[in-house]
């Protein structure tokens, strides 16, 4: 079965070197034991998994949001957004570079939307990509997870200034905070989030999955807007930014273990105390 | 949803009763709208060279008329029968009907495609002003909105819009109402009459009843006028590749074979060219609302049309053929099937499905 989606691939190579490998590679392959071949090749059971929200070893990445025509329109736009923002002045511009009329771009739902959702949508896929770069220089050097972390999510932030769009980026953000477009902005952050973590190689399975997404995606959201006023050269100050963020997000993490560690020890003792005492618990 | 299975259980029996057998079904294919599934028929769906048989519009093919099922042929007639009778109070029925939100689709609809709009450069287009053909114009709803949009919003007098109706009744009231146009919007506009399926034979708009009207005292020997377009009257066409925009708002649904339609439609556009459809559709998807829906329809629209146009009969057509129309997805296939590509669904919904936007576009060749 050929892949839909092009990252695939190259996101299980990329994990291929992450240290956790060996002990996650064995449960999920007795989770492949339990799936049986159909996997492959029905077309319903495709169709059932392509709603999935996170990413997996074990199921295809579902298909890309975008139909040919609508890439072949947004791809040329997104040529223009540089010069011209996240208008339809772009789509028009795009549409007559495509070969295609003026009124073109009005097959496009959502408008200039779809050009935020289509840059959206290719910076989180070009991710893999970076990731793989990462995974090469790593070799000298292993990094820790947060250590990838931190150097993906400033992959994602370089995205940015290489399309040349940071100067747009407050209007596109204008756009994304219009009322019917918040759930798909707000579910584009969750699945880069979940894509950072995924490509940095966490396999954690506790609550602790959503808690590290949430954190990171409120830590992106908030470094992107930062980065929108920066003047310094090659953005330092964001990257600067970015650290003390992800540093704070990392010591309120421990903190929050060492209380929970705390509570747990005392709720023991107190438990044990209590039995001491003749108490049946 | 209880509304639905009483219905479709009220219909079984006359189901039946149209398809005689399931073999008579796949070799004359009763109902031209309900197209078979793209995995069947896969060639068609790359081109419109080779036009399936479905396609072709035949006067002696069954098709349905409201719950009925009649000839194609005579569904022309029995719709230009129907329209000729309501086109005086169509407006006025119109907003009685969806209390009033049908212009907020169609404020909806055209604010979507932004016809006129132009990306703000020194050079002008060199592809020349745009051509907007709006087919089943009827009273002007869309023209005008259309016409306002390109004009006013987007500062761009050079877009022309051509309306278009099979009936001369329904597109007479239309050209009443666009002597209230400003001047350079009127200059801007053309009539006339064609058949959707066939849009290589029209004229202009001659007006119903004919301005040389017969005396009331020899009104008796003269046939009473043929309110529909003849198609052995044409005089001109709209050839190939020469519009921008089709649209088709609350019209798709009267014609007798639509397959035809949308290659029709195919054709006339320039390719880049955008087909969009405004029309009722299924509101499936939220089964309290619909049944809510489905009762209102069924029994306040066929009395309102009783009380207010004295014509029970057209809006009991009115909303049968709303219930026959194919659901967004089966009406996106059929478009695809056309020749067209869609972006994303291909459709977007309105009042939770009530209605839909359908939008393709006519890829480079």
């Amino acid at each position: 079965m050929t892949r839909p989606a092009a990252t695939a691939p190259v996101l299980t190579r990329s994990i291929a070197t992450s240290p956790n490998r060996p002990t996650s590679r064995r449960k999920y392959q007795r989770y492949n034991a339990l799936q049986t071949r159909p996997r492959c090749s029905h077309q319903p059971r495709l169709s059932a998994i392509s709603r999935r929200r996170y990413h997996s070893h074990d199921h295809p990445a579902p298909a890309g949001p975008f139909t040919p025509a609508e890439a072949a329109l947004l791809s040329a736009a997104y040529h223009h957004v540089p010069s011209h923002g996240f208008t339809p002045e772009s789509l028009a511009l795009g549409a007559r570079d495509a070969g295609l009329l003026d009124i073109s771009p009005s097959i496009l739902r959502d408008g200039a939307f779809s050009l935020i959702r289509w840059h959206l949508h290719t910076q989180r896929a070009s991710l893999a990509g970076k990731a793989e770069k990462l995974a090469a220089a790593e070799k000298d050097k292993p990094m820790t997870v947060a250590e990838k972390v931190e150097a993906l999510t400033w992959e994602r932030l370089k995205g940015n200034v290489e399309a040349g769009i940071v100067g747009r980026w407050q209007e596109a953000l204008a756009i994304m905070a219009q009322p019917s477009y918040v759930p798909t902005s707000v579910k584009e952050l969750a699945q880069l989030a979940d894509e950072i973590v995924y490509l940095a190689g966490d396999v954690s399975v506790d609550p602790s999955w959503y808690t590290k997404r949430a954190s990171l995606s409120a830590i992106y959201a908030a470094a992107e807007l930062f980065q929108t006023t920066d003047q310094s050269p090659e953005f330092r100050e964001t990257r600067a930014f970015l650290r003390r963020r992800l540093d704070e997000a990392s010591q309120a993490g421990g903190a929050m273990r060492s209380i929970g560690e705390w509570i747990g020890f005392n709720a023991g003792a107190a438990v044990n105390v209590l039995r001491s005492k003749g108490v049946r618990i | 949803m209880a509304a639905r299975t009483a219905l479709r259980r009220a219909l079984r029996p006359l189901r039946s009763a149209i398809i005689p057998s399931e073999q008579q079904l796949h070799l004359a294919r009763p109902f031209s709208t309900t197209l078979p599934s793209r995995a069947a028929n896969p060639s068609s769906s790359s081109s419109s060279s080779s036009t399936p048989e479905y396609a072709i519009p035949n006067p002696a093919r069954p098709t349905h008329f409201g719950f009925e099922t009649v000839t194609e042929g005579e569904k022309r007639e029995r719709v230009a029968g129907v329209f000729t009778s309501v086109a005086e109070s169509y407006d006025r029925m119109n907003d009685l009907m969806s209390f009033g939100w049908h212009r907020i689709w169609k404020d909806h609809f055209v604010a979507s495609l932004n016809p006129g709009f132009s990306p703000l450069t020194s050079d002008t287009d060199p592809r020349g002003p745009q051509h907007i053909l709006d087919i089943a114009g009827g009273t002007g709803d869309i023209a005008f909105r259309m016409l306002h949009t390109a004009h006013v919003l987007n500062a761009n007098p050079s877009v022309r819009v051509t309306m278009s109706d099979i009936n001369r009744a329904m597109l007479t009231v239309g050209k009443q109402r666009s002597a209230e146009l400003p001047a350079s919007q009127q200059a801007a506009l053309s009539f006339v009459e064609a058949n959707a399926e066939d849009l290589t034979r029209t004229r202009p708009l001659h007006p119903y009843p004919s301005p040389a009207e017969p005396t009331t005292h020899d009104a008796h020997t003269h046939k009473p006028e043929q309110a529909f377009f003849d198609p052995a009257t044409a005089t001109g066409s709209i050839p190939d590749a020469s519009v921008d925009l089709y649209t088709v708002a609350f019209g798709i649904r009267n014609f007798s074979n639509i397959p035809a339609a949308l290659r029709e439609a195919h054709r006339v556009l320039k390719p880049g060219g955008v087909f969009a459809c405004l029309e009722f559709s299924k509101a499936d998807k939220h089964p309290l609302f619909n049944s809510l829906y489905k009762e209102w329809s069924f029994r306040a629209i066929p009395l309102i049309g009783q009380l207010v146009a004295a014509d029970r009969d057209s809006y009991q057509y009115l909303v049968e053929s709303i219930e026959r129309f194919p659901s967004q997805t089966e009406f996106r296939d059929m478009i695809v099937d056309a020749g067209f590509v869609v972006a994303g669904e291909g459709y977007e919904d309105l009042t939770g499905g009530v209605a839909a936007i359908h939008k393709g576009m006519k890829p480079r060749a």
